[in-house]
């Protein structure tokens, strides 16, 4: 297999996995989340990439993440891979967790190209909406293996609320 | 080198990491995110042409209660490439950090490109 057929390659394997991405599409609409260039910190040009889904202008990229609650506390889960812990900023707004950031981009020192480029570089945000009221002074936040964990206490500690509805 | 789904082997699904692949003329560096996959649980094999990358992320939730919104449903990631025979995978060199695999693979040096030098006397 040559290298100059990984492009498509490349693209095949996308068709090949498009019903399952379109699943995930819809199910995680919102983990989907868009990632903007940041001044001083270049993306390859055009030029430099042979992926054709590649635009240095835009990237997007599904941040999956779960929240787990219990009786006492939310737990957010993120994922972030290749993040440093002091790009990463975290945020309680009103009933939501915002988590924003800036994933660089580190550019290699030889001269090559870019075959595929599927990663997501540049600054993002997310936010990740609350089911209850939380503490948010006595939130922790904590990232290991690519993953941010922030855990925050309820307000009013309780059990998750559920709520039956009689269908007539 | 190709990229490959190769999930249809019956060991169950799992997610395909997205990648980034740099050539230069010493060889290819593979960047693969593989957030929440701790250092002891990512595998990686070479079977003839065939690298494979497997992760199986760990379950850190621990404690009773219900997750009220999951998009992890999938634990594990496996991903399969199929590499040039210009490739020398006897000397791939990996880093794991933060969730990110950086794999060097150089290319055998027979392979390499040489430039010789023609003094002009």
């Amino acid at each position: 297999m040559k290298l100059d057929e990984i492009k498509d390659r490349v693209g095949a394997l996308w068709e090949s996995v498009a019903e399952g991405w379109q699943h995930l599409m819809q199910s995680a609409a919102g983990a989907l989340t868009r990632f903007k260039p940041v001044q001083g910190n270049p993306l390859p040009t055009e030029g430099e990439v042979d992926d054709g889904f590649y635009l240095p202008s835009r990237g997007w990229a599904v941040l999956g993440g779960d929240v787990f609650e219990d009786d006492r506390r939310l737990v957010v889960r993120l994922e972030l891979p290749g993040m440093d812990k002091q790009d990463i900023q975290v945020e309680v707004l009103d009933e939501a967790l915002v988590v924003s950031g800036q994933k660089r981009f580190e550019r290699e020192s030889s001269d090559g190209r870019w075959r595929v480029m599927q990663c997501a570089y540049g600054s993002f945000r997310r936010v990740v909406p609350l089911s209850v009221a939380v503490r948010a002074d006595e939130a922790r936040a904590a990232y290991r293996n690519g993953v941010l964990r922030v855990e925050l206490p309820k307000a009013a500690p309780g059990a998750p609320r559920s709520l039956k509805i009689e269908v007539d | 080198m190709s990229t490959s789904n190769e999930n249809h082997t019956g060991q169950g699904e799992a997610l395909l990491p997205a990648v980034d692949v740099f050539e230069d003329e010493g060889g290819i560096t593979l960047f693969a995110d593989l957030p929440g996959v701790p250092r002891e649980q990512l595998g990686l094999h070479v079977e003839s042409d065939t690298l494979t990358i497997e992760g199986q992320m760990s379950p850190e939730l621990a404690g009773s209660g219900e997750a009220t919104h999951v998009e992890l449903s999938l634990p594990r990631y496996r991903r399969a490439f199929t590499l040039s025979r210009e490739l020398d995978v006897e000397k791939v060199s990996a880093a794991f950090e933060h969730g990110v695999l950086r794999l060097r693979i150089p290319k055998a040096s027979h392979a390499r490109p040489r430039k010789i030098e023609v003094q002009v006397g």
